[in-house]
């Protein structure tokens, strides 16, 4: 595995021998499926953890869960960028990855939480067996992944009822972070989940019984991405069957993760609201690690090549290839800035690891916080330019890709 | 997992431009003296944008904010016709997701909105009870507690005000104005960069296209906008639809909002190519459906809802017909954007 990747990536840095579109979205769909059995292993050690955390309730098994959530973050993170531009991704990715969520709707919160624009921000779920919803009588006695999925999830249309997926359960192990922008993340105790009289919190087996169906519902959501990547999968055929749409997913991909979710909704807007909440992972802290997983994986999709959870390498015929033989001048600008985030991402994440963590990075008045984070925001605007230069490049088209029905014949889209 | 289209960039046949001397002076001198000296001159669509759209719209906001700001006293009556005035303005510059507007997060400071999980009315709680605001401090605040929104709540509120509202509007304006002065002193230089597109020295657009594909793009993503989110918030569902999401809907500007989004919308289409017929064709069946609709509450009523419904499929026909129409027309691609994500 090791020479064999070796050999890809001598290869990667010829350009000369230009790789065929077929190629590379080939190589792009067994990126993805890596990525995706990659997240639903370390998914998987996050339930067996979690079911250890149930049966013996310790500071110690707490804290094997959260090392699993934390672990099973970096191969999840690094898949984002194949999220945009295949609708199967993103259609799929509000049930894992939705974010920023009003946790009062799962279990208690502090004081004075609340949401004018959300009527069940405070619904606490773990602590209400039964209750009215739009007007429906809902049994909740058993919390089954069902339940999340198809009761609690996006309740009232409201898309801050988060009530599945990693952020979901990172609450759920964290509890709320009531530091505000000064150190600390937050500190739920284990006894949240200890029985009898032990028990804090109040309803601790529904507590217990929340964390263990929200990570069952996680591995099963993943378990079904990975089978849309696989050899006949929905996903796979829909970036290889027709290559240039697959070249087009791929730089869509990596442009709006780069420049309005990531540099915008995730990390600029944060600063902008000085509101720890606003941070994406903003129960464990580790919302550095986040967003430097999320800029590798944009650059992992350019340059065709994943390092496993495992240590292997995953390097083949890459878009990198591709621009380099269409346009070498955009290649060689476009691989300096995407160097050039993940290492402004690198600088964010060596703050977080030393306990500068995003939320105090984003506190009002703190300068080097900012400088930090707006060196990471730039980063990411500036190589999005660059990657409409290799569409450009790449002579794909969106118009074209969209049709033209609208033109031809108006009343098409009133159909 | 908040849903927005993907846009992408295309190939397509440069188009040829008549040049536009005479309209660089605009920009300064140095602009002058650069156009002067090189080679490619900017499309007259960029230019059209640049000097009948995008700098007369942020010196028209700057002037309306600047007069919001001048107003003594915090009665509400009195300040409510220029903080209309001044959101009149802003509606028309607001789809401008792009250089001094993105900007230390001006355009999020100016209008933060949607709010979704309501961090203005927290943040302008603590800011209302707390320590006398100077505009110097108010910049440094949360963008969800400023501006217009920031107005909206203090000159509409649905409840009791924790304390005497008067020094926080008064920041709230004048930070305003500041912002507005801002833009526009700062679109001369940025809009050079548009004019100069592709000429050397211009790093941020390396090729005349770039920067007509930066104003194309605002088109489609400013359609998108008002679809998915000024229609599609207060549309959510039949069943339960809800008015109350609308943008502006406490000062009553639910569908002013919408009608002056598209307005402004056509006016980019027209001053990015004029020979446009059945975008703006598009434009004018939207606009006469948003008229269509008194209030934006008329949506609690079935008939309502669904007249609500037509607008925003008219809103999307607009969005791709345009994308249809004028990309090819200027030979641009639709680009990145900066509402791209969730």
């Amino acid at each position: 595995m090791r020479l064999l990747s070796t050999l890809l990536l001598t290869a990667v840095a010829a350009p000369a021998l230009a790789a065929t579109p077929e190629e590379v979205t080939t190589h792009y769909a067994d990126l993805a499926l890596a990525g995706y059995q990659d997240s639903l292993t370390t998914a998987q050690a996050l339930q067996r953890a979690v079911a250890a955390l149930i049966a013996t309730p310790s500071d110690e098994t707490l804290a094997a869960a959260k090392t699993a959530w934390l672990a099973a973050r970096v191969p999840y993170q690094q898949t984002e960028a194949f999220r945009f531009g295949n609708p199967i991704v993103d259609d799929w990715e509000g049930r894992v990855n939705a974010w920023p969520l009003d946790e009062g709707l799962i279990d208690y919160v502090s004081a004075g939480y609340g949401n004018e624009e959300n009527q069940l921000a405070t619904l606490n779920v773990v602590a209400t067996p039964t209750f009215t919803l739009s007007g429906n009588e809902i049994d909740a006695t058993a919390i089954t992944p069902a339940l999340i999925a198809e009761t609690l999830h996006e309740a009232d249309g409201i898309e801050a009822n988060v009530a599945s997926g990693y952020h979901a359960i990172e609450f759920l192990l964290w509890g709320q972070d009531l530091n505000g922008t000064e150190p600390g993340a937050g500190a739920r105790p284990f006894t949240d989940f200890a029985t009898g009289d032990a028990c804090t919190g109040g309803n601790c087996d529904r507590r217990a019984a929340y964390l263990q169906a929200a990570t069952d519902l996680l591995v099963a959501d993943l378990t079904e991405m990975v089978d849309n990547w696989d050899t006949d999968g929905p996903a796979r055929a829909a970036v290889t069957t027709d290559p240039q749409a697959g070249l087009l997913a791929m730089l869509t991909g990596m442009g709006s993760l780069s420049y309005g979710e990531l540099a915008g909704e995730r990390t600029k807007l944060g600063l902008m609201l000085n509101d720890p909440e606003e941070e994406h992972d903003c129960f464990s802290d580790n919302t550095h690690n986040s967003h430097f997983y999320d800029g590798l994986g944009i650059r992992n999709v350019y340059l065709g090549s994943y390092t496993r959870t495992d240590g292997s390498v995953l390097a083949g015929p890459s878009l990198a290839d591709l621009v380099a033989a269409a346009e070498p001048g955009v290649h060689t600008q476009l691989k300096a800035e995407l160097d050039a985030s993940v290492a402004a991402l690198q600088a964010l994440k060596d703050a977080g690891d030393s306990g500068r963590t995003f939320d105090t990075l984003i506190a009002p008045g703190n300068a080097e916080g900012e400088a930090l984070i707006m060196a990471a925001v730039n980063a990411l605007v500036t190589q999005t330019a660059s990657i409409d230069r290799a569409v450009t490049a790449l002579g794909l088209s969106k118009v074209d890709f969209e049709g033209s029905d609208s033109l031809d014949s108006p009343e098409a889209v009133f159909q | 997992m908040r849903n927005a289209h993907q846009m992408i960039a295309p190939p397509a046949i440069p188009r040829l431009s008549p040049p536009a001397w005479g309209r660089a002076g605009a920009g300064g001198p140095v602009a002058l003296a650069l156009t002067l000296l090189l080679a490619a001159p900017a499309a007259a669509d960029t230019s059209a944008v640049v000097q009948d759209h995008a700098r007369p719209g942020y010196d028209a906001f700057a002037k309306a904010a600047a007069t919001l700001a001048t107003i003594d006293g915090c009665n509400p009556d009195t300040l409510r016709p220029a903080f209309h005035a001044a959101y009149d303005a802003w509606m028309q510059v607001a789809h401008l997701h792009l250089g001094p507007a993105e900007a230390e997060g001006r355009s999020l400071a100016i209008l933060y909105w949607p709010d979704p999980k309501g961090l203005g009315a927290k943040a302008q709680a603590a800011l209302l009870t707390g320590t006398p605001l100077t505009p110097e401090a108010m910049a440094q605040h949360s963008v969800a507690a400023r501006g217009l929104s920031g107005l909206e709540r203090l000159l509409y509120p649905t409840g009791t005000l924790p304390a005497d509202p008067c020094p926080l509007i008064q920041a709230t304006a004048d930070d305003l104005a500041r912002m507005g002065d801002e833009l526009t002193r700062d679109w001369l230089p940025f809009g050079d960069l548009l004019l100069t597109a592709g000429q050397p020295g211009n790093e941020k657009f390396l090729k005349p296209e770039e920067a007509t594909q930066a104003l194309f793009t605002q088109l489609a993503t400013g359609l998108e906008f008002i679809a998915d989110r000024q229609i599609g918030r207060p549309l959510a569902t039949f069943d339960k639809p809800r008015p109350d999401l609308a943008q502006g809907h406490a000062a009553g500007r639910g569908m002013q909002n919408i009608t002056l989004s598209l307005q402004a919308l056509r006016d980019l289409t027209q001053k990015l190519n004029p020979d446009s017929p059945k975008t703006l064709a598009a434009f004018d069946r939207a606009i006469t459906l948003a008229r269509g609709i008194e209030s934006i509450d008329s949506i609690a009523d079935p008939q309502g809802w669904l007249k609500l419904e037509i607008l925003q499929q008219a809103v999307r026909a607009a969005r791709d017909t345009a994308v249809a129409e004028l990309g090819p027309a200027l030979g641009v691609e639709l680009g990145f954007n900066s509402q791209d994500g969730d």
